[in-house]
C-alpha cells in the first residue's frame, strides 16, 4: 500500500509530463488530480492505522548504495511523524491539483503543469518516508528543482525566470551546509540510516572536532550544519529572500509548495532529528533565536507589503519562525501541529487570495482592490476564515497551534524562554494587523481599481471552491480534533512513539492564567483597530508612514537584507564570474584549447602548403637543403 | 712538373668559367656552346692524366652526341625568342643569396671531406702518376669490360635501346595524309586484281566504273 | 700548387658539381639550362671517378665512368624528348609556368 501511495504520483507526473500532447489537457488533468486523490486517501488509511494501531513499517523497495560500510536502501518508513506529513502533503496536493483545474484554464500548458505538481508531491513524499539521510538529500533536492520548475513556469517572463534562480540557489547554498552534515555524521558513525544513527549519538556526547580552527563539539556541529540546510528551505532569516520572489509562480504553486510542504521539510528535518538535537542545547537555543527572529522580521516586513500574495508569503515565513521557535524550545510535536493546522489555513488563504486574483484578472495590488465583499461572497467568508485560524482567533485551529508554542516557550522557565515568549506575543498581535489589513484592503473600503468596472466581479467556479471549503473545514476543526492527538494531555506521548524523541520530557504544568489569556485578548482587539484604521480613517496610516519615514523606508525594503545581499554577494560574484568567463575561459583556455589549435593548425598548413610550388627546381633545392644538413651532420659527428 | 700543373690549371680554368657561364648565360645557344667547351676541356684534362680512352668517347658521345641534341631542340623550339633576363623577374631574385649560400655550404662541405680524407703515403705527393705504360689504356679497358663487366656492358645496351623507343614513343604523331608505301599489298597483288578481260563493241568505249 | 694531386682533381670536381647545383634551382630561365646542369653535374662525377682511377690504379674507375656516359646520354634523350612534347602542348618552356604541381 505504502508503494501505491508514493508511486502513483510519480506516475501521474510521468503520464502527464511525456505523454500530455497525445492524451490532451482535460484527461492528463483528470489522471493526475485522481492519482494524488488516491494517494490522500491512502495516506488518511494508514494516518488512521497510526493512531488506532500505532501501525509502523519500514518497507524497502530496493537497495541503492553498497559499498563498503555505507549501506543505503530506497525505503518508505512509515511511522507517526512521516504519516503526519503524508496525510499533510497528499491533501495538499490533491485539493491544489483540483483547484488549478480551475485557475490555470486559459494557460495553454497545463499538462506540464500537472506533471510539475505530480513530480513535486513524489519528491516530497520520497523526503517525508526515507529512513536515511540520504533518500532524504534526494527527496530535498528534488523538491528544490520541482520549485524552480514550478515558480519558473511561465518562463518567457524575465522576472519568473530570475525569481526560479534566485530561489534555487538560495536553497543551494542551505543544502551545502546539509550536504556537510550527512558528510560528517557518516565520518562519525560510518552510517546513514537514521536508525543507527540515532543509537550512536549518546556515545559521542563528549567528542570534540576541529573545524575552521575552532575546537566544537561534534553534535553541536553536526546539528548546526543540518540546521543551516532547514534555513535555506524553510526561508529562516538569512536565507529567506527567496521567498517573496517565489511568489512569480502561479499561486497553486505558491499554496502548494510554499506553505505547506515544501518550506515546511526543514521543520521535519529538525523534528525527524530530534534525537540529535536534543543533545546540542547550543544549536537548540540558536534555534530558537533565528526562530523568533524570522517571525518578528517576517511580520514587520508584511505590514507594508501591498501585493497580496506576498504579504501571505511573509506571513508563512513567520509561522514558520514559529515553529522553529516551538522546536528550539524542545517541544516538537507542538512544532508538528502547528504545522499540520498551519497547512490548512494558509493553503486556503493562499487559495483564495487566488481567487481573488481570478476575479480581478491577475490584479495583485491590494491598492487596488477594495469594497467586493458583496461580489464574492464566497471567497470572502472562506479568507477570513482562514484569517481567524491564522492569528489564533479563539476555538480555530490556530489558536490552540500557536498558543501551545508560547506556552511552552513561557514554561521554559529561564529569560531566554520569557524573552522569546514575549516576542511571540508581540508578533502574534502584528500578525493579527497585518492579516486584517489584507482583508480589510481587499474587501472592505473603496474600490480602488482602475481597469475593472465593479459589474464585472464574478464568484470563481465550484472547481475552485471546492478545495478551499475542505480546506476551511479543516482549518476550523483540525486544531481542537487533533490537539490531545499531537500534544498530548499531561505529558502522555502515546501517538509519538519514537519517531521524536525528548530527552527531558516537557513540562506539564499550566502557565498562569494572564500568559493564557493575553495571546486572544490582543488578537480580539486588533480587529476593530484594523478596521479602523485600514477602513475608517485611511489618514492615520498615511501620517504614521510620514513620520517615521526611516522606519518605513527600512520596512519597505525588507530589512535591507536584499540590497546587502546584492552588494556583498551578488555584485562580486558577478564581477569574478564575468572575469573568468572573459579572462580565462575565452582567452587562456580557448585560446590554448579548440580556437587556438584550430587556427594553429589552419596558419601552419597554409604556410606548409607553400612548399608545393609545383616548380621542380624548388624540390630539388629543398633535396640540396637536406643534403647539406645530412651532410654536416655526418661531417660534425 | 709544371707543364703538367700548367696545363692542369690552364684546362680546369677553362672548364671552371664555361661551367659557369652556361648557367649565366642570356642567350641559351650559347649556353648550349659553353656546355660543349666545358667538355672538350675536361676532355683535354683526361687525355691529359693517362684515361686518353675515356677522353675521346668523352669527345664523340657527349660532344658529338649529347650537344648536337641539345642543340637541335633549342633550334627547335625557338627558346632564343623567348625572354631571357638574367634570373627572369625581379621578384623571384630573393632566393638568389639563400641559394648561393646554401652551394657553398655545400661547396665547403665537399672540401672538407676531401681534405679529411687520410690519403693513401705513397698518393701524398702526386708525382708519381702511376699509368701502367706497358699497356695502353683502350687495351687495359678492354681486357676489363668484355670479361668481368660484362653484364652491365649488356644492361647499358638495354638502356639506351629502352631509351630509343622512350624517346620515339613520346614524340611520335601520326600523321595523317602522308603518303606511304605499303609492300605487302604490293607484293600480294593477283592478277585478277588487276587485269580484266572486257568484250568492247564496235564504236562503244568502255566504262570504267571504279 | 705545382705538384698536382689527387686532392687538386677533386676540388675540381667538387667546384663543377656545386656549379651544377647552383644552376638547378637558380635558374628561372628554361628547362633545357636545368637538363645541362644535370649534365655538369655528371661531368663533375666523372672527373672524381677518373682521377681516383688513375692514382689507384684501378681501372674499373674508368668502366664506371664508360656506364655513366651511356646512362647520362639516354637521360638527356628522354628529357628533350619529354621537353619536346611538353613545348607542343604547351608554347613555353618557361620554368616559371610549369606548376601544374601545385599544391
Amino acid at each position: 500500500m505504502e508503494i501505491f501511495l508514493l508511486f502513483l504520483p510519480l506516475l501521474a507526473s510521468i503520464t502527464s509530463g511525456f505523454f500530455g500532447k497525445y492524451i490532451g489537457d482535460r484527461k492528463s488533468e483528470i489522471i493526475t488530480s485522481t492519482f494524488v486523490s488516491i494517494s490522500a486517501f491512502l495516506s488518511l488509511f494508514l494516518f488512521y492505522q497510526v493512531i488506532v494501531n500505532h501501525y509502523e513499517s519500514n518497507v524497502t523497495i530496493a537497495t541503492w548504495i553498497n559499498s563498503g560500510t555505507l549501506n543505503v536502501n530506497w525505503s518508505i518508513k512509515v511511522d507517526a511523524l512521516s504519516s503526519v506529513m503524508l496525510v499533510v502533503v497528499t491533501l495538499i496536493s490533491s485539493l491544489v491539483h483540483i483547484y488549478s483545474i480551475g485557475y490555470m484554464s486559459q494557460d495553454p500548458d497545463k499538462p506540464r503543469f500537472m506533471a510539475y505538481l505530480s513530480l513535486f508531491t513524489f519528491a516530497m513524499l520520497t523526503l517525508v518516508t526515507s529512513d536515511n539521510f540520504l533518500q532524504l538529500f534526494f527527496g530535498w533536492e528534488g523538491v528544490g528543482l520541482c520549485s524552480y520548475f514550478l515558480i519558473g513556469f511561465w518562463f518567457k517572463k524575465d522576472t519568473a525566470n530570475a525569481a526560479a534562480i534566485k530561489a534555487f540557489v538560495v536553497n543551494r547554498v542551505g543544502d551545502f551546509g546539509f550536504a556537510l552534515g550527512i558528510f560528517l555524521i557518516f565520518y562519525l558513525f560510518d552510517t546513514v540510516n537514521y536508525s543507527e544513527v540515532f543509537q550512536q549519538i549518546p556515545q559521542i556526547i563528549d567528542k570534540e572536532l576541529l573545524f575552521l580552527g575552532i575546537n566544537i563539539k561534534a553534535i553541536d556541529l553536526i546539528c548546526i550544519l543540518l540546521f543551516i540546510g532547514a534555513m535555506g528551505k524553510s526561508a529562516q532569516i538569512f536565507l529567506h529572500t527567496w521567498l517573496p520572489d517565489a511568489m512569480e509562480g502561479p499561486t497553486p504553486v505558491s499554496a502548494l509548495i510554499h506553505a505547506a510542504t515544501m518550506v515546511t521539510a526543514g521543520v521535519f528535518l529538525v523534528v525527524r532529528c530530534s534525537p540529535i538535537f536534543e543533545y546540542s542545547p547550543l544549536t537548540l537555543n540558536i534555534i530558537t533565536l533565528v526562530g523568533m527572529t524570522t517571525a518578528f522580521f517576517a511580520a514587520t516586513v508584511a505590514l507594508v507589503q501591498t501585493d497580496i500574495k506576498k504579504i501571505i508569503a511573509y506571513s508563512t515565513c513567520s509561522q514558520l519562525g514559529y515553529m522553529f521557535f516551538a522546536a528550539g524550545v524542545g517541544a516538537y510535536n507542538v512544532a508538528m501541529f502547528h504545522l499540520f493546522t498551519h497547512a490548512f489555513f494558509k493553503a486556503l488563504l493562499f487559495l483564495g487570495s487566488g481567487s481573488v486574483i481570478h476575479s480581478f484578472k491577475d490584479e495583485q495590488d491590494i491598492n487596488q482592490m477594495g469594497a467586493v465583499y458583496k461580489k464574492l461572497p464566497y471567497t470572502w467568508i472562506l479568507m477570513i476564515i482562514g484569517t481567524l485560524a491564522l492569528t489564533g482567533f479563539p476555538f480555530l485551529s490556530g489558536f490552540y497551534s500557536k498558543d501551545a508554542i508560547i506556552e511552552f516557550a513561557y514554561l521554559r522557565g529561564n529569560t531566554a524562554g520569557y524573552y522569546a515568549a514575549g516576542v511571540g506575543i508581540l508578533t502574534a498581535l502584528l500578525t493579527s494587523v497585518y492579516s486584517w489589513r489584507l482583508i480589510f484592503k481587499t474587501f472592505h473600503g473603496t474600490y480602488n481599481n482602475q481597469k475593472l468596472k465593479i459589474e464585472e466581479m464574478h464568484e470563481s467556479p465550484m472547481v475552485m471552491l471546492i478545495p478551499l471549503i475542505v480546506l476551511a473545514i479543516g482549518a476550523i476543526f483540525a486544531g481542537f480534533l487533533f490537539k490531545d492527538l499531537f500534544i498530548g494531555h499531561g505529558g502522555e506521548n502515546k501517538f509519538w512513539g519514537d519517531s521524536i524523541m525528548f530527552l527531558n520530557p516537557l513540562s506539564t504544568e499550566h502557565p498562569p492564567l494572564w500568559v493564557i489569556l493575553i495571546t486572544p485578548t490582543l488578537v480580539c482587539l486588533s480587529i476593530p483597530i484594523a478596521y479602523y484604521l485600514f477602513v475608517k480613517n485611511k489618514k492615520i496610516p498615511i501620517w504614521l508612514v510620514d513620520e517615521n519615514k526611516p522606519l518605513y523606508n527600512f520596512l519597505i525594503n525588507k530589512w535591507y537584507f536584499d540590497k546587502i545581499y546584492n552588494v556583498v554577494f551578488i555584485q562580486s560574484s558577478k564581477k569574478i564570474g564575468l572575469f573568468f568567463w572573459k579572462m580565462i575561459d575565452v582567452k587562456v583556455i580557448d585560446k590554448f584549447g579548440p580556437d587556438g589549435i584550430s587556427s594553429l593548425i589552419k596558419n601552419l598548413s597554409v604556410k606548409a602548403s607553400n612548399f608545393q610550388s609545383g616548380f621542380i627546381y624548388q624540390y630539388a633545392f629543398m633535396i640540396l637543403i637536406g643534403f647539406s644538413a645530412l651532410l654536416t651532420f655526418l661531417i660534425l659527428q | 712538373m709544371l707543364a703538367h700543373s700548367l696545363f692542369f690549371y690552364f684546362f680546369s680554368l677553362i672548364a671552371i668559367i664555361s661551367a659557369i657561364m652556361v648557367t649565366v648565360s642570356k642567350n641559351t645557344v650559347h649556353s648550349v656552346f659553353f656546355l660543349i667547351l666545358d667538355f672538350i676541356s675536361i676532355s683535354s684534362l683526361f687525355i691529359m692524366i693517362g684515361a686518353e680512352f675515356l677522353g675521346m668517347i668523352m669527345l664523340i658521345v657527349y660532344v658529338g652526341a649529347v650537344a648536337v641534341l641539345f642543340l637541335f631542340v633549342v633550334m627547335m623550339l625557338n627558346v632564343a625568342k623567348q625572354k631571357n633576363q638574367w634570373f627572369s623577374a625581379k621578384e623571384s631574385s630573393k632566393h638568389i643569396p639563400v641559394g648561393i649560400i646554401v652551394s657553398v655550404i655545400i661547396f665547403f662541405e665537399l672540401i672538407i671531406v676531401i681534405s679529411g680524407w687520410k690519403y693513401k703515403p705513397d698518393l701524398v705527393t702526386a708525382m708519381s702518376l702511376k699509368i701502367n705504360t706497358d699497356i695502353s689504356n683502350t687495351h687495359s679497358i678492354g681486357y676489363v669490360l668484355y670479361t668481368d663487366y660484362i653484364h652491365i656492358f649488356q644492361l647499358s645496351g638495354m638502356i639506351l635501346l629502352v631509351a630509343m623507343i622512350g624517346a620515339i614513343v613520346l614524340t611520335f604523331r601520326h600523321r595523317t595524309g602522308v603518303k606511304k608505301q605499303s609492300y605487302f599489298t604490293q607484293i600480294s597483288r593477283e592478277r585478277s586484281d588487276s587485269v580484266e578481260l572486257v568484250d568492247v563493241e564496235n564504236n562503244k568505249g568502255v566504262k570504267s566504273d571504279d | 700548387m705545382i705538384d698536382i694531386g689527387l686532392s687538386h682533381y677533386l676540388t675540381l670536381g667538387a667546384i663543377i658539381f656545386t656549379i651544377g647545383i647552383v644552376g638547378i634551382f637558380l635558374n628561372r630561365k628554361n628547362i633545357i639550362v636545368i637538363l645541362m646542369s644535370i649534365e655538369l653535374l655528371l661531368l663533375a662525377v666523372n672527373i672524381n671517378l677518373v682521377a681516383f682511377s688513375i692514382f689507384l690504379n684501378d681501372i674499373s674507375g674508368q668502366i664506371f665512368t664508360l656506364f655513366i656516359l651511356t646512362v647520362a646520354a639516354a637521360e638527356a634523350a628522354i628529357g628533350l624528348a619529354i621537353i619536346v612534347v611538353y613545348y607542343r602542348n604547351s608554347s613555353t618552356i618557361n620554368v616559371e609556368n610549369i606548376d601544374s604541381l601545385k599544391g
